[in-house]
């Protein structure tokens, strides 16, 4: 069905659940595109794990409709094989070989012997493991178990994968190598919900969701949700004369702080750098953008 | 809507399988086990004996028998006025035994709490009637009243439930810590958000198992009947699907069990609650007879009881699988479905 297939990979509306008193999901609507690497952040506690398990069937909802892939969440586990689902538990079998743990999660999804080897060799070389497939997982470091376990989620290629942080532990290095694998998912078509901690990472998402008690407060690309906390871009100038340059700046209507010697110089975009420039000239001077971390600051303090 | 899908319960089959194989310790358990529980069972309560103190209660009829049993030295033997004098000496455990000679009939009572003595007891009645009846040229008649009652050969009762037993406690405690893991380390959560149905989950363990009670089976039995001369008078494979059946119970209950347990630890404390009740009403090692009246009814709902009872049916008397599908297989059975389905709908797809 044409619609299903271009509709959104996940869509939620109005969906509730409460554990007793508290409700964890509080009324949210969502929609995550299809073929986009989707970042879902927000404090502990605010629902991001708990949406997830809503999200593949393994808690029942009170109210709202939810659907993934274009299948209502009751029966969303028709379309299991469809879906990568990667906790923060680890999910693997220590007692078993790298290649055994893969072997087993490729069986589970009726991947054939040829393709399931072929997939593992080139899995265990994304993540890092390759010439370790006959090592015990339970001899493996952290980082390193944290990466078969993505590459057993991975096995069966899924059209959407929702990782529960899955970068934990992982040196920058190879999380840079996930991001661009994440990223080449996406081109394909795939879609990848991601929960992290880590700002660093959310900017790497096309798009990025910020959770608030059981609420979504914010959603667009990074740089839509900087322009939605209201955070703008500095100019830091170091100028010869500061007090009469600041002085005609403030003229012009620029917004300025001096702190320690150093102009901060709101900008409302970046082409006014060059107005600026016609103004005063300065020794040196330094661009700042905002960084996502403070525009959740503002916007949890906000909401 | 149940789909089961054969190819699925073997990879989680294959996967019990490799994760066993690995564990050394395991392994040496599932052998040796069983010839350790033997060996103390069998040997340990056997041995030589004297001093047995003997009531002999004539009443006439039995010269040839009465003089048997006086010439036997490991005997001190009483004389006694009545049988219920007898009756009374033994049930104090101030006899051994005793031995009522009576013109049509020859009656042994035996303190069955001692069995080795009461075994030479017996078998010294047992000769000494022969004896006189091959010169008397009519049968002699010996019948036993057990005063606490047991009435097998230690090793030959005890072997077969040994095998049961083993079996029962690997299996659980092994499927019960197994499914504890799958529950902490997040693989069950993550075997529900795939194709896997619960239904396969489960069988895939009882397949995986299945090998290994195979393998301990076959270990055991070789040892009870070549190494303690346990007869074998029936099919060794319908020994080996009794316990089998018996194993797929021991798995679906530690499968069901492991959901109110937190840790390996709690598991470890079921064992009194589930294995020892089992040793001790399933009619093996005290009788059935010996088991108060109200607690009897918890002996018929233990599987090891109907496994116990088929074994020593198979292995003493030679019985056929039909012979012995009611009661016992038809309760292994029962069980096993009841747990089974009691196992599969506690791994709940919605985690509430």
């Amino acid at each position: 069905m044409a619609s299903e297939e271009m509709g959104p990979a996940i869509s939620a509306r109005g969906v509730v659940k409460s554990f007793g008193q508290l409700r964890v999901l509080d009324e949210l609507t969502l929609d995550i595109p299809r073929g986009v690497t989707y970042c879902l952040l927000g404090p502990n506690g605010s629902g991001k794990t708990t949406l997830i398990r809503a999200i593949v069937g393994l808690l029942k909802l009170d109210a709202g409709d939810l659907k993934v892939l274009g299948t209502p969440v009751s029966r969303v586990q028709e379309i299991y094989s469809k879906i990568g689902y990667m906790t923060q538990h680890k999910a693997l079998y220590p007692d078993l070989t790298l290649q055994e743990n893969l072997e087993f999660f490729a069986g589970l999804y009726g991947i054939g012997k040829q393709e399931r080897e072929q997939r593992i060799v080139e899995l265990l070389k994304m993540v890092n493991l390759q010439g370790l497939s006959r090592r015990l997982a339970g001899a493996l470091s952290g980082g390193m178990y944290q990466r078969l376990s993505l590459a057993c989620t991975l096995i069966h290629e899924p059209e959407l994968l929702l990782l529960d942080e899955p970068t934990v532990g992982v040196d920058p290095r190879l999380r840079q190598t996930f991001w661009e694998y994440f990223e080449r998912l996406a081109s394909d078509g795939k879609t990848v919900l991601i929960t992290t901690h880590l700002m660093d990472e959310a900017e790497k998402c096309r798009i990025v969701g910020y959770m608030k008690a059981g609420k979504m407060t914010a959603v667009g690309s990074p740089d839509e949700i900087k322009r939605q906390a209201g955070l703008k871009p500095h100019l830091e100038l170091w100028l010869k004369d500061i007090e009469s340059d600041c002085a005609r700046l403030r003229a012009e209507g620029y917004e300025i702080e001096i702190l320690d010697g150093v102009a901060r110089l709101r900008l409302e975009s970046h082409k006014q750098i060059k107005s600026v420039l016609e103004i005063v000239s300065p020794l040196d001077m330094r661009l700042k953008e905002p960084m996502l971390e403070e525009a959740f600051l503002q916007l949890s303090e906000a909401a | 809507m149940i789909q089961v899908s054969l190819s699925r319960i073997g990879v989680v089959a294959l996967r019990v399988v490799r994760q066993l194989k690995r564990d050394r310790r395991t392994i040496g358990l599932i052998a040796f086990a069983p010839i350790v529980l033997m060996i103390l069972f069998g040997y340990a309560l056997s041995g030589e004996m004297s001093g047995v103190a003997l009531g002999l209660v004539d009443e006439g009829g039995h010269p040839a028998l009465r003089s048997h049993l006086e010439g036997i030295e490991d005997f001190e033997i009483l004389r006694l006025g009545s049988e219920s004098d007898a009756e009374l000496l033994v049930s104090q455990g101030r006899l051994n035994g005793a031995v009522v000679l009576q013109p049509e009939e020859v009656r042994v009572l035996l303190d069955a709490s001692s069995l080795q003595i009461s075994q030479a007891i017996l078998a010294a009645a047992q000769s000494g009637a022969q004896k006189e009846a091959a010169s008397l040229q009519r049968p002699g008649v010996v019948t036993t009243r057990y005063l606490f009652g047991y009435d097998l050969e230690m090793m030959d009762t005890v072997g077969p439930a040994i095998l049961g037993l083993v079996v029962f406690f690997f299996t659980f405690i092994n499927a019960a810590i197994s499914f504890i893991r799958e529950r902490s380390q997040g693989t069950l959560e993550k075997f529900m958000v795939s194709p896997l149905s619960r239904v396969e989950i489960v069988l895939g363990y009882v397949l995986g198992f299945s090998l290994f009670t195979l393998l301990q089976s076959t270990t055991t039995l070789l040892v009870v009947t070549f190494g303690f001369k346990v007869p074998m008078r029936g099919n060794p494979l319908t020994a080996l699907a009794v316990v089998l059946l018996l194993g797929a119970g021991a798995l679906v209950l530690g499968s069901f069990l492991s959901n109110f347990a937190r840790s390996e630890f709690q598991v470890v404390q079921f064992i009194p609650l589930i294995i020892t009740p089992q040793i001790v009403l399933c009619g093996v090692w005290w009788p059935m007879q010996s088991i108060p009246e109200f607690i009897r009814p918890i002996s018929y709902m233990l599987p090891l009881t109907y496994a116990g009872d088929a074994l020593r049916a198979v292995m003493l008397k030679g019985s056929s699988l039909t012979e012995i599908l009611f009661p016992d297989l038809l309760a292994l059975a029962v069980f096993f479905l009841v747990f089974f389905a009691a196992a599969t709908l506690m791994l709940r797809r919605q985690v509430d």
